[in-house]
């Protein structure tokens, strides 16, 4: 059955969300352009001609580019290991892969920053206290390779077996097969996670700030919080936002026709292990450099800082931090949750321009780097609803809009594999559109959901300039006990908020893997 | 995912279990005395709790950075439920004073503190702090470090080993006094001299001083608290401990320790003394507690906790100053002589700043 367009399918339930989402992303972006051009011209073009902003923005892609090599570096031969060979504990190795989600940016600069130098947890290594280009890249680096490597193995998994045969079959030996089949298919696994990963060091600020390292997000930071400026910081969110608008685009031009899923859901063979033989010490060498870096340091540097000071944090302020942090991002996940049902199921079952657009303006909030998006939140709020101003509410739905195309991916993903047939036939039995789905549809997608909301609640929880500039007064998230403390040295207070975090995080994660039975867990479809 | 579902519900129990937990705290804005404040929080949750004790009045406490809560205010306008205004540097003071926001505090007020009260009569200073050169002994030579902090540009063999904070309400301060103290020019040019040192730039002093200690840079430009913090504890809770210190003279530190004060020559804007202060807002509906709470901070109580753990110094008469500190009187004579209501020239300090590319 074949649905006519035009208004006759406009239903609200679907359309509704997504006109909602519109307006929640493009209205206050709408208002930051307002902003920017009040002020006189002069003043304007001194500000947008500044040699400082060629600076920053040399230094922003300098910096994108190289957490991209690094992240490739390490994320794929883990995804590799754990998908193409027949090392042990692949388990195991895959958590280790994955766990750094839970190991904010900015713990895993103080980490660096904590274990190196002369009085240093390694301090008998030797190793250079990292800071600027160096420390950024490093801490970014370790911090988002679980995006590429979640996405590179789910590639590496689901890839047809059966193309690899053919090629064998041609003559090709296995390292064409793996330069000619394999790594051509692996490519769109790539952009998308090189395009959250971007996305994440686009949009950083606490470990360029922690490593001194001038971006835009920084620099936006700085006008915000040092300079009295605001005209400028609204300048500076516009140049960071055509940033990612370009690498938005350039992403979408790369992947253009170039979508190798496997058709159809038939019994899939698995892939042909290789053996690593003589490559057995260093493969597990290269993981245990990377799980010792990307996750035993944080996490020793945060028991060190608990062993360290005499003070503790008290536990009613503790769980407070975890009571406000989960109060805002759990409502947060739910809410993200619900405006993604929608607009996956118009891309998936009713797939038209409107919907591309409304998918497009989904990862546009997404895309909006989080100092950016705040600050348009405030300028917005305080002008049209100052009622929601440093409320709760407010800062709820900034997350949820800010992180919904990270809800979007893993409904995408459980509604292709949703046969369109049940809800015909549901349908067909009179059902309505709406009972059909909930009564057919709606039960095949629970797993995709709860995978949503938790890659949605990991993310805010870990978030940081947001809550800063939107939350309610009084407020004090986990995230906001750690950077409030360790900004003044005070590790043995930080610490404990640090360690609940990841704590948190880790059950998480570790849920998301055990649970992830057809082992294509991955962020963004 | 089961599991994976009720963990999350087991999560979002917790407000509301929090919420039956805590249905005596009192709801809505009424008789709630917000603080807007420039201070961190390990500075002054100390204060708001002894004075909620003491007089039984609920306070919020809004942190941000002194600019970060101006531009709020601004933007807040008449919607703003801030009552007061405590900032760390007398520049936001006077760019708050510039804007309308505050408005003129009582005599009784303005009375106690015993220096540095602003002529406009709208803040008035909590405690005072002094610019001071934090140096690594073990590898800087006291001996050949400058008299004056306008001599640091020449100091060739410190390339790349100096610590500053340039966008830092202190250090703006610091470049508005030197401005008014030795005019436009004196001030681009020894920005632009330090520049060519290639500094290390922090966003604040506490992470400069740990670098300072973990061997990344050997002189910082600081706050002389900052440097006792380190030395000496502080509000980490760590009791003072009176023989500790008196083996320890000004400029010495511990024996061990790789951080040490330099002072620059008497009246050198080096030394320049600094305050922090508070004022009522304009918009506020609750002048009465706002006042009380200002009278708080100049009491004898409030007052020693900033000397005795934040190692700042107190601005009302006879509040003990810990013996690891130069005595009041001593600072002041360091620091250079000059009109502090010139502190008010903000603006020019941040164009400077933007100028030179460091904002």
């Amino acid at each position: 059955m074949s649905v006519a367009p035009g208004l006759r399918d406009f239903r609200w339930y679907l359309w509704g969300p997504a006109l909602l989402v519109a307006i929640g992303v493009l209205v206050p972006l709408g208002y930051l352009v307002v902003r920017a051009f009040e002020g006189d011209a002069s003043e304007l073009s001194r500000l947008v001609f500044r040699a400082r902003n060629a600076r920053l923005l040399g230094n922003t892609l300098g910096l994108t580019a190289g957490v991209l090599v690094l992240t490739s570096v390490i994320a794929f031969p883990l995804a590799w290991l754990v998908a193409r060979t027949d090392i042990r504990g692949k388990r195991f190795l895959t958590l280790l892969g994955v766990l750094p989600l839970a190991v904010p940016g900015y713990v895993m600069a103080y980490a660096l920053m904590a274990s190196t130098g002369t009085s240093g947890l390694l301090s008998a290594m030797h190793l250079p206290r990292p800071s600027g280009y160096v420390g950024a890249w490093l801490a970014l680096s370790l911090y988002t390779s679980p995006y590429l490597f979640l996405n590179l193995r789910a590639a590496l998994l689901g890839l047809d077996p059966s193309l690899e045969d053919a090629a064998r079959s041609l003559g090709y030996s296995n390292r064409e097969v793996a330069r000619y089949v394999v790594i051509p298919h692996l490519r769109p696994a790539f952009f998308a996670g090189g395009l959250l990963i971007a996305l994440h060091v686009l949009g950083d600020f606490g470990v360029v700030s922690l490593m001194r390292f001038e971006t835009f997000s920084y620099a936006i930071y700085l006008q915000y919080a040092a300079a009295f400026d605001r005209v400028y910081a609204a300048w500076l969110a516009l140049m960071l936002l055509s940033v990612t608008g370009a690498i938005l685009i350039l992403e979408m031009r790369l992947v253009q026709g170039r979508r190798y899923e496997r058709t159809g859901s038939g019994a899939a063979r698995h892939s042909q292990m290789s053996a690593l033989g003589r490559w057995r010490i260093p493969a597990y060498g290269f993981v245990g450099l990377v799980g010792s870096a990307g996750v035993l340091l944080p996490v020793i540097t945060v028991l060190h800082w608990l062993g360290r000071g005499t003070q503790r944090s008290h536990w009613n302020d503790l769980l407070h931090a975890l009571i406000d942090s989960c109060s805002a991002a759990l409502p947060a996940a739910f809410i993200a949750v619900a405006l993604a049902l929608p607009i996956a199921y118009l891309g998936v079952r009713k797939p038209s321009k409107r919907s591309r657009v409304a998918e497009r303006i989904a990862y546009l909030g997404y895309a909006t780097p989080p100092l950016a998006f705040a600050l348009a939140f405030i300028f917005f709020t305080l002008r049209t609803a100052p009622f929601l101003y440093q409320s709760l509410g407010l800062l709820i739905i900034a997350y949820a809009l800010h992180f919904l195309a990270e809800a979007i991916g893993p409904v995408r993903s459980a509604l292709y594999q949703a046969p369109a047939r049940i809800h015909e036939a549901a349908r067909s039995l009179g059902r309505s559109p709406l009972r059909a789905f909930f009564d057919g549809t709606f039960p095949l997608l629970r797993g995709g959901l709860g995978v949503s909301m938790a890659f949605v609640f990991l993310s805010a929880l870990k978030e940081l300039p947001i809550t800063f500039l939107l939350s309610p007064i009084g407020f004090r998230s986990l995230a906001m006990g750690v950077w409030g403390a360790a900004g003044e040295s005070l590790f043995s207070v930080a610490a404990p908020y640090a360690l609940v975090l990841m704590a948190t995080s880790s059950i998480i994660v570790w849920l998301l893997l055990r649970d992830d039975r057809n082992r294509s867990l991955k962020p963004f479809g | 995912m089961r599991s994976l579902i009720a963990f999350l519900v087991l999560l979002l129990l917790l407000p509301f279990a929090a919420c039956i937990s805590e249905t005596d705290a009192p709801d809505g804005d009424e008789g709630t005395l917000v603080i807007y404040s420039g201070r961190r929080d390990v500075l002054v949750d100390p204060l708001v709790e002894m004075f909620r004790a003491e007089t039984g009045l609920n306070v919020e406490v809004r942190y941000g950075t002194d600019a970060e809560l101006l531009a709020a205010l601004e933007e807040e306008g008449e919607n703003s439920q801030a009552d007061i205004f405590w900032a760390n540097s007398a520049g936001a003071l006077g760019a708050a004073s510039n804007a309308g926001l505050l408005v003129a505090l009582p005599d009784s007020i303005l009375q106690k503190p015993e220096a540095f009260v602003p002529s406009s009569g709208l803040w008035t200073p909590v405690t005072s702090r002094f610019r001071v050169l934090a140096y690594n002994p073990q590898t800087v030579d006291v001996e050949t470090l400058p008299a004056s902090v306008l001599e640091l540009p020449g100091m060739s063999d410190l390339q790349g080993r100096i610590g500053w904070t340039p966008t830092y309400s202190s250090f703006i301060d610091f470049i508005t006094a030197l401005r008014e103290t030795q005019g436009e020019e004196a001030a681009a040019t020894w920005l632009e001299g330090m520049k060519s040192l290639d500094p290390n730039a922090y966003a604040s002093n506490t992470p400069m001083l740990e670098a300072l200690e973990a061997g990344e840079i050997d002189v910082a430009l600081t706050n002389h608290y900052y440097v006792a913090r380190v030395l000496y504890g502080g509000e980490e809770g760590e009791h003072e401990d009176e023989e500790e210190e008196e083996e320890h003279e000004e400029g010495e530190g511990h024996a061990d320790a790789s951080l040490a004060t330099y002072h620059f020559a008497a009246g050198d804007v080096g030394n320049l003394a600094l305050v922090t202060g508070a004022g009522i807002l304009s918009n506020s509906d609750q002048n009465a507690a706002a006042a009380r709470f200002l009278t708080f901070l100049l009491s004898p109580g409030a007052q020693a906790f900033a000397a005795g753990e934040v190692h700042e110094y107190p601005v009302i008469r006879g509040t003990v100053v810990p013996t690891h500190l130069l005595q009041f009187d001593e600072a002041m004579a360091l620091s250079p002589v000059f009109d502090f209501e010139g502190l008010r020239n903000l603006e020019g300090s941040l164009d400077l700043l933007r100028e030179q590319g460091l904002l």
